[in-house]
Formats: structure tokens, sequence, C-alpha cells
């Protein structure tokens, strides 16, 4: 048994780190069920008219949400073919420029996103023609791919390679042996890498306000551009359903693997 | 149940040589210990013969067939790990279930079969468990149940009681020969501890440096090791530098620190006169005396440890080195005391020198 050594001092600071933390989204989630046509708190009344408001078409957010899931849908899959297969090779095998591959895979994490839009745009608009969507999933696919593979390796790097040998005597062929060694043991960490790769593009605003054409805009960027013209509590609204959202996700992640391969 | 022959079986890494031309021939049911240090080629040998490895020239036989050709995962050889490999996502069950799966076995014939080899290493009613929440013991009972229940044609223990402590390590000694002889499976066992090697092997082979150096009985490698090396690696400590005499009444003298050891003439068999020559002793043979005669030394005892079964002593004085006497009637508790030491002729082994000894 370890010592108690937890004095009101320390627990004071501690509630208070955790009400600034909370504190603005307790406010939005209250102040979503606003009457009211300006947000105020606490709210005069109770109304879901505004969380209606975020079905209308005018609004566009249905739209948004769907292009928003389909590119991180989309982007998170093929990320987990290209990013488990990177951490496979890099673990599984002894050579040269390893470390240097594990950085290159995971650079995107370190290079500002803006610079990196930037970039990408200069080249969209010298092939010219590259449609909405395209424009979008390249970014996307490039920018999460770290978290992808950062948590496969964290998981692969312990790994005791002597079960494929195992697997391989007890009569396994090598497909045999990667679908029922490697895989079902690295599946925490794909899983909590994909689940954070996919919540990056959800939420990612920088690189896409660039990027977005007219015609295809995820979800951030039409909360964005609707907060620019009109400050009615329908973003409140919003917030709340993407927050409940998240919270759906990391209570079934909880769930399913476990919180703890996140503080890895 | 089959035979097994290695023949000028070679593997290079680079330009380091692992196995050096090994030739083996081991027969149905024949228990083979590979003994040597670390980083002398026995596991490189076993990864060959399991066929992690390809071999650079040479042939492995199995039942007279060239295996070569045939992938790891085709060769039916059963094989224990040093860590013992189990998968940690699965249940002792599906662990030891994990081959017959593969084969496509009915499902309760895999059923009945998981549960008698689980009897045969006495772990019945812990299917249901992970490994994680087994000891030592137990993770290793299990391995050994997943290496043997497909019936391999040949069982391969790489260093299987390194991981224990000494009474479990003893107990799993037993085990595991009561369970080959049962299942007169042949097999070969991976060690660097040569009391496990003789204590389980048919016959032993002292390797190093991808050589074989002696092959033989347990009681040969023990009591006749055939060189200072494999003496040194048997647990033989007591070693002494001289020079071999002509024989006389079947015994050969050599001249020690001018002191005069008589050895057998069959142990000095091939050493010219004059040969500058090792001998060595285990010293357990060596014993304290109250007589002076024939091979016996005056010297000075420097320090006794109590190991329980025996004392075991330095005595200098002897000769130039030093000599370490095992014996179990030693009660003074005082270093410093004169005593007199016996080497019976017979317990004692020459070795010409080699090159790399002088």
């Amino acid at each position: 048994m370890r010592e108690k050594r937890t004095g009101w001092f320390s627990c004071l600071i501690a509630v208070l780190v955790m009400i600034f933390l909370l504190a603005p989204l307790v406010v939005i989630v209250i102040a979503s069920f606003t009457p009211t046509a300006v947000v105020t708190f606490p709210p005069k009344g109770f109304s879901l008219a505004w969380y209606a408001n975020i079905f209308h078409s005018s609004t566009h957010f249905m739209e948004g949400l769907g292009n928003s899931l389909k590119i991180g849908l989309l982007a998170t899959a093929l990320d987990v073919l290209l990013g488990v297969t990177a951490a496979l090779s890099i673990c599984r095998y002894d050579f040269k420029g390893k470390n240097a591959l594990l950085n290159y895979f995971t650079s995107p994490m370190y290079v500002p996103s803006v610079a990196f839009a930037f970039v990408l745009l200069q080249i969209y608009s010298q092939i010219g023609g590259v449609p909405g969507m395209l424009r979008l999933f390249i970014g996307h696919f490039v920018i999460i791919l770290p978290y992808i593979v950062r948590n496969t390796v964290s998981v692969l790097h312990v790994f005791n390679w002597t079960l494929e040998d195992a697997a391989t005597s007890l009569g396994a062929n090598p497909v045999q042996v990667f679908f029922k060694i490697p895989i079902p043991l690295a599946k925490p960490g794909v899983l909590a890498g994909a689940l954070l790769a996919f919540l990056y593009s959800f939420d990612e605003v920088a690189l896409s306000s660039l990027l977005s054409t007219p015609r295809f805009i995820t979800l951030p960027i039409r909360i964005m551009n609707y907060m620019e013209l009109t400050f009615d509590p329908t973003l409140a609204a919003i917030s709340t359903l993407l927050i409940l959202g998240s919270l759906i996700l990391i209570v079934l992640m909880e769930k399913f693997i476990g919180l703890d391969m996140f503080v890895k | 149940m089959a035979t097994l022959e290695l023949k000028n079986l070679t593997k290079k890494f680079g330009d380091f040589t692992a196995v050096d031309n090994m030739n083996i021939s081991v027969a149905e049911g024949e228990m083979i210990a590979l003994l040597g240090g670390s980083g002398c080629g026995k596991t490189t040998t076993l990864r060959m013969i399991a066929g992690f490895t390809e071999p650079f020239s040479g042939s492995i036989l199995v039942s007279g067939k060239d295996v070569a050709k045939i992938p790891p995962y085709k060769r039916n050889i059963g094989i224990f790990f040093q860590n013992y490999a189990l998968f940690p996502h699965m249940t002792v069950f599906e662990n030891v279930a994990f081959g017959l799966k593969l084969q496509k076995l009915p499902k309760n014939e895999i059923k009945e079969r998981v549960e008698s080899i689980l009897g045969l290493v006495k772990l019945t009613g812990f299917d249901k468990r992970y490994p994680r929440e087994l000891s030592g013991g137990q993770q290793q009972r299990v391995a050994l149940a997943r290496a043997l229940v497909t019936r391999p044609s040949i069982l391969l223990l790489d260093e299987p009681l390194s991981n224990l402590d000494a009474t479990l390590r003893v107990e799993m000694q037993v085990e595991i020969k009561r369970i080959q002889t049962e299942l007169g499976i042949t097999t070969i066992i991976v060690t660097h501890d040569h009391e496990e090697a003789v204590s389980l092997a048919d016959r032993v082979i002292v390797m190093n440096a991808g050589r074989i150096l002696q092959i033989g009985s347990p009681q040969e490698i023990f009591d006749r090791p055939a060189s200072a090396f494999v003496a040194d690696f048997m647990g033989f400590s007591t070693f002494i530098h001289g020079t071999i005499g002509l024989p006389e009444n079947r015994k050969r003298p050599v001249v020690c620190s001018g002191h005069t050891l008589f050895v057998p003439e069959a142990a000095a068999a091939g050493l010219d006169s004059g040969t500058p020559c090792t001998l060595t002793i285990r010293s357990e043979n060596i014993c304290l005396t109250d007589e002076p005669g024939e091979n016996t030394v005056s010297g000075v005892v420097q320090s006794a440890t109590y190991r329980g079964h025996a004392t075991r002593l330095e005595v200098k004085g002897c000769f130039d080195e030093m000599v370490y006497p095992a014996v179990s009637d030693y009660t003074e508790k005082e270093n410093g005391n004169h005593v007199l030491v016996h080497f019976p002729a017979n317990r004692i082994c020459v070795y010409k020198n080699t090159m790399e000894e002088q």
C-alpha cells in the first residue's frame, strides 16, 4: 500500500483545473437550450428550436457532416492499411535507416499544417481541375498518418517475434501467422491510432479551410462560416452534439480496448 | 517417430561461421543434448533443424529424407522456446489447440487431445486461464504441451529450464524426462548447463565456436572429457600443469611443480615422454588424508566455503596452481591449516597442452 499524501491544497488545485476544463463545455451545453435568438446564460426558458435549425438545409451542416465523415473515414481506412504495413516492416525487420523511416512517416505531425496546405495549394493550382473532395482527401490522408504509425509502433516494438516462429512450428503458413499473431496483438494500438486519426481529421480546420472549394466543405468549416455571419445558439446546439459524439466514441473505445492505450 | 541426421551442416552469417561442418546422427526416440556456452552455435543448429534459418551448406535428414525444400510450417517439428512464446491473447486451451485447429481436426477430437496432453503435464483444469495468470513453471508446462500435442516427429527444447528456480528445475527435469520416455519422441535439447545435459540426455554433444568438441554418453563426458576445454566446461576446476614421463608399472609419472603424480597408463595414451601436459580432476574426487603416500601432496588451506553437501576448499602450496578439493567431512573453521591432499590416480584426466593453453 502506498502512503496517502494528498493534502487539501493539491485537492483544491485539482478541482480548479477540472472546473477550468469543464466549465466552458457545461456553459455551451446549457446555453444550447436557449429559446432566445442570442446566446444567454443561464437560458431564459427551454427550447429545442436551435437543434431543429441544425437540420435545416439552409445551414448546410448535414451536408458538411456528410463530407467530413466521407473524408475522415476514407482517409483513416486507407491510412490504416498504409500505416500498419509501415509499422510492421519497421518493427519486424532490421535494416539501415529504420529510425529515419519511422521519423519520415511521423514527420507530418511536426510540419505546420498551414505550411503543408500552402504547398498543396500551389501544386493543385498548377495541375488545375483537382476535384474538391480529392483536394481535401490528400491533405487529410497525409496529416493523420503519423497517429496510426506511432500507435501501432508503440504496440509492436515490445512484440515478441518468437511468437511467429512458435505459430510456424505448429503448422501455420505465413498468411495464417500474420492474421493470427501480430494482427490481433497489434489491434489495440491500431484501433487507438485510427480513432485519434479520425477525430483529428473530423476536427481539422486550418488545412481544410485553405483547401476546400465552395462545392466541397467539411463540417468544421461550415461551422466557422456560419459563425462569421450569424451568432445564434445553433452553434451551441451543434457543439453539444459534437461533444456527445466524441464522448460516445471514447466510451465505446474504453469498453472495447481500454483507454490506457492513449496514455502510452 | 523419426531419426535425425545432420550432414556437414554449416551456417555462416557474413564472415562469421556460426556452425562449422557439423555431423550428428540421432536414433529414434533418443534424447540428445547440445551443450555449450552462448554463441557456440547450438541455437543456430536448432533453428536450422526447425527451418527458421537456412543452412549455408550441408543437409538435414529426417528419417532419411532431406528436409531442405520443406517449409518450416510443414516440417512437423515441435519446439519449446526458451521464453515459452505462449500466445498472450489466447487461453491455455487455445494455445494448446492452435496446431490442432490448423490441422482442421474435428472439434471433439481437438478437445480430447488437449485434455489428455494437459493431463500429461499435470495442468488439468487450467484450460480457461491466460498465460499471464500462470506461474513460470505452469507456463512452461503449457509450452511443452503445445509442442507435443501435434505429435511431432522431432521435439526441440531450447534451454527449457533456464528460467526456473532451483526446486522447480529439478522437478521439471524429472517431468521432461518422464514425458519424453513415455512418448518415445526423438528429442534435441539445447542447454548451457552441464548438469541439465547429463541428467536428461542419452548422449551429450559438447560444442564450442560452431564445432563439436566431444560426443559421448553423460558418464563419458562427465568423467572423461576429451579436452581441457571440455573439462573446464563440465565443471572441473583443478588444473595442474606438468611434464609426463615413461611408463612404470602401468602408470606414468607426471612431474608437476617438483612433485610427482602417477596417472593410469590408459589415461595418457599417445603422449610421448617429456610432453608438457595438463592434469585435471573433479573437486569431489580429491580427498584429504592423514597418511603420506603416492599422489599425496601437502598444502595450506586458504579458504573453505561451506556448500551444504560438501565444503569446497582452496588449497595452496601443493603445486604452482591452486587445487580445489570438495570434502564432506571438513569441520575446521580456521584457514591456514596444513593438510595432506590425495589425488586418486584413476580419477585424473591427462591432456596434451594445446597451443592456446600455452
